[in-house]
């Protein structure tokens, strides 16, 4: 550092650390210890306070995991349709139903809306309908039409990709619709069994609905609980456990 | 906001809460921001129903703004970053309504953001609300069965009593409010809306240039205002104090000073002692409250009495036991009147902003509220004008008028007149305003002595002080002391940074090079001349609190998202146990049906699990102190 021209000894901030110290020694070839003495910072056990802070959310997680909205996304399973992604990355290994399979928690691949109330207004128009397959779209509805009636105005100016998207999205939506009655029909056939759980347990028309289409992929995850209920006396006690969340 | 690894750990939890497929939504819409159906489809690889289903329950779940477009009609979906965090304080705030308002008010709430957002109507019809048959929801009601032994009798009166009054005293403590259509678009939606609006209107139409903006500014805050009111509290607040209170500090409380609840009503009826809590209401509160009514949680709120708490602890630190129960009771006072934590959106830079007092709380109202079997006098020591003793140099200067005529003090205690109690309160108040934390100061407002909480000041000081915790953690006590010596004189070079701290400079340098590449301390070069040589160079060494707060704040989030990841790996590598562990038959009954090993591994993986999610609360008060305090 001297080379600028500090005088007399007065060093600069940090010229201790400057490359030039290295140059001219032999550089320290020593090999560092292989695993050197680390103190691991521990974290201090939890406060009274802070265990029941932790019991209420994971409380409160378990509840949203035991809830209607809780979904994953890979659901491979043999039901899945052949070629498509579940069906490929279904684990042959530990995936195939088992008996004990029939206690395991219901893994769901959309949300659950039915079972409760919603309050229209604050959803958007587009989702109304997802939201209560009832609506009607063309109806209005507390006096919301209005407010909405632009909305396929187009402005003459978007460009044509854009255009494109739409067609494309207008193609895929009619494509998607039939998908989309696919899985409501598996939807509905779920929804109907929870709320079964839930509401009562007079399961006599909901064996009539089931009866009909035997599906050997779903034999466990069907409205097998009520066989279940018949057959063990364990059975109710589980299915009375799931009421309680 | 939305910074990478803020970004992540929403991501991150909204996973943890609500599983994969909403974590795939909002993890494009935050990369994103701001999609519309078929745009939001195309980045995330989702089929419509999914996303539909997905988008629909996130909405209910406050997790993603909409808002319709007028000019093309589109619906656009943005992420709702704050909802999204907020998920990790749940715990936290499920423990301080349980602490303030008791157990049920707890499972009420947890209701409540389990829904997301509720009418009072539906609420009515869960069953965990209902103290319905003991076997059903037995969890909770075991724990509660405590302070309230008629709880199973009579259960739907108690039931119907119970439900209303415990949303009331919600509502007037401002923990839930109303829900409006604005609060499902963004906050830049609803200024863009309600401009667009202003502009409409026919009398600003006619103004111009500078005018127009400061009138549209005008009108536009106040319609946001109008808009985004979900109030509640207007009509159940009596003389400053919510109804519902509790009024008696609980029994399995009664040794723990911070938890004991309030006590205001305690001296005029005292057999009741088993009754209900909220029997003292029959004012109007068979009126319940609208079944129409949608409630929300309000984060806002609960985030002003958490900052109370951590006062509170702040307080703790260095003073007695009757003192913290004062000052609990002047920061109750305090917030019922404060709506949210401070007026702007970000923290203001260091030294830019102003003070924000909060309401003052009048002497004798606090001196109302304090538990009259408590002893105050005990702990202030003799007032003897003979024995100035230690804390005579302490006092604030007004404090000399009031030492005349109150030798009799320490003799009397409990049962002293009102006056003496009055003052007694008031020394307490003063002990607190000392230095170095200034936890009250004290006004007058029209003769009356009215205490106040300088809001500001104390979240600066809360700050600072996290960061000196971590500063001294992580590089020792020299580093915190060269930290307080730079933060208190400014920028110094390093000759004068020796002077004033007093260390070798061999330990100085050490220290400020490893802060500097820690990012903790930084190096500002001043030339004296043009050609900027080095050795006509000064070299200051300064701190800057924001800077490091904001990149500790951005470290912080980072660490918990991290902790979550390796939340989510542990849980992997027991996967295969913990779902046997879900099973619905095994839930419930482990004993019956797990082995010694495997119970003896739950209870292991409880453990880890808790104290995973225990380090992440722990950071998220830090995120608390440092971004929204």
């Amino acid at each position: 550092m001297s080379r600028f021209g500090a005088k007399k000894g007065r060093k600069l901030p940090g010229a201790e650390f400057s490359w030039d110290t290295d140059g001219n020694g032999e550089p320290d070839t020593a090999p560092t210890p292989l695993f050197p003495k680390f103190s691991v910072p521990r974290a201090r056990p939890l406060s009274a306070r802070e265990r029941l802070q932790v019991d209420y959310y994971r409380g409160l997680r378990e509840r949203y995991h035991d809830g209607p909205y809780y979904s994953i996304l890979d659901s491979a399973s043999t039901a899945a349709k052949k070629g498509s992604v579940a069906r490929v990355n279904f684990d042959s290994f530990h995936g195939m139903p088992t008996y004990s399979g029939r206690y395991q928690r219901k893994k769901r691949t959309i949300p659950r809306m039915g079972g409760r109330s919603y309050i229209m207004k604050f959803f958007p128009r587009e989702l109304w309908q997802t939201i209560q397959p009832t609506f009607k779209p063309d109806a209005a509805m507390d006096g919301y039409a209005g407010q909405f009636a632009r909305a396929t105005a187009k402005r003459g100016f978007e460009d044509d990709e854009e255009e494109d998207e739409e067609d494309e999205t207008k193609r895929k939506r009619t494509g998607g619709e039939e998908e989309e009655d696919n899985e409501k029909d598996i939807l509905d056939g779920e929804e109907e069994g929870e709320e079964e759980e839930i509401v009562d347990d007079d399961f006599e028309d909901d064996e009539d609905e089931m009866g009909g289409d035997y599906n050997a992929e779903q034999y466990f995850d069907g409205g097998d609980d009520e066989y279940g209920d018949d057959g063990f006396g364990d059975g109710g006690g589980g299915g009375g456990d799931e009421e309680t969340y | 906001m939305s910074s990478q690894y803020s970004a992540e750990l929403c991501a991150l939890l909204v996973e943890d809460n609500f599983g994969e497929l909403f974590a795939r939504i909002f993890s494009t819409l935050v990369r994103y921001d701001r999609l519309s159906l078929p745009r939001l489809k195309f980045y995330s690889h989702l089929s419509y129903p999914q996303l539909r289903h997905g988008i629909a329950a996130m909405i209910q779940q406050h997790l993603v703004y909409h808002y319709t477009s007028y000019d093309d009609g589109f619906t656009y979906y943005t992420p709702n970053l704050q909802a999204a965090y907020y998920l990790v304080r749940t715990g936290k705030i499920l423990e301080l309504i349980e602490d303030r308002l008791g157990k049920y008010a707890a499972t009420v709430m947890s209701a409540i953001l389990y829904l997301g957002h509720v009418q009072v109507g539906n609420l009515e019809d869960l069953p965990e609300l209902q103290p319905a048959p003991t076997d059903i929801d037995g969890v909770e009601e075991e724990q509660e069965t405590e302070g309230q032994t008629n709880g199973h009798n009579g259960q739907d009166i108690a039931h119907a009593a119970r439900l209303h009054p415990t949303l009331k005293a919600l509502a007037a403590h401002g923990y839930i409010i109303r829900v409006r259509e604005s609060h499902f678009q963004s906050y830049a939606d609803n200024v863009l809306d309600a401009e667009r609006v202003i502009k409409a209107r026919p009398d600003i139409k006619q103004l111009k240039g500078k005018k127009l903006d400061e009138a549209v500014i005008e009108a536009t805050l106040t319609m946001l205002k109008e808009r985004m009111d979900g109030d509640l509290t207007r009509g159940l607040v009596f003389n400053g104090v919510p109804r519902g209170v509790k009024r008696r500090p609980d029994a399995r409380n009664g040794d723990d000073p911070t938890k004991k609840a309030r006590s205001d009503y305690a001296a005029v009826d005292e057999e009741d002692e088993h009754d209900d809590e909220w029997s003292d209401d029959e004012l109007d509160d068979e009126i319940p409250m609208e079944s129409t009514l949608t409630v929300q949680v309000n984060y806002d709120k609960l985030d002003v009495a958490l900052r109370n708490r951590r006062f509170l602890d702040l307080a703790e630190r260095d003073s007695s036991s009757a003192t913290i129960e004062v000052y609990d009771c002047l920061l109750r006072r305090i917030e019922y009147q404060t709506s949210k934590c401070r007026d702007g959106v970000e923290i203001p830079r260091e030294g830019e902003e102003g003070e924000q007092y909060s309401a003052p709380i009048a002497l004798s109202a606090v001196a109302d509220d304090v538990d009259p079997n408590l002893d105050l006098a005990a702990s202030i020591g003799p007032m003897d004008a003979s024995q100035p003793g230690l804390r005579r140099g302490k006092r604030p200067l007004d404090d000399d008028d009031h030492m005349n005529g109150t030798t009799d003090h320490a003799a009397a205690n409990t049962l002293a007149s009102k006056g003496n109690r009055t003052y007694e309160v008031d020394q307490h108040l003063s002990l607190l305003a000392q230095p170095p934390h200034n936890l009250t100061s004290k006004r007058n407002i029209g003769g009356l002595p009215s205490w106040t909480i300088e809001f500001r000041h104390l979240a600066r000081k809360l700050r600072h002080l996290e960061l000196e915790r971590m500063i001294e953690a992580r590089y020792g006590d020299v580093a915190l002391r060269l930290i307080r010596v730079l933060h208190a004189k400014g920028k110094l070079d390093e000759k004068r940074l020796q002077e004033i701290s007093l260390l070798p400079f061999k330990d100085l340098r050490q220290v400020l090079a490893n802060m500097q590449s820690g990012g903790f301390v930084d190096l500002q070069e001043v030339p004296r001349d043009a050609q900027r040589q080095p050795s006509r160079t000064i070299y200051l060494w300064f701190y800057d609190p924001d800077r490091v707060r904001s990149s500790m704040l951005e470290d912080t989030y980072k660490t918990m998202s991290r902790c979550l990841q390796r939340l989510r790996f542990e849980r992997a590598r027991l996967k295969e146990f913990l779902e046997k562990t879900e099973r619905s038959d095994v839930k419930g009954n482990e004993e019956r049906y797990l082995s010694e090993a495997e119970l003896t591994l739950l209870e292991q993986w409880k453990a880890k699990e808790a104290l995973l999610v225990g380090e992440i609360s722990r950071l998220d008060e830090m995120v608390a102190v440092m971004r929204d305090y």
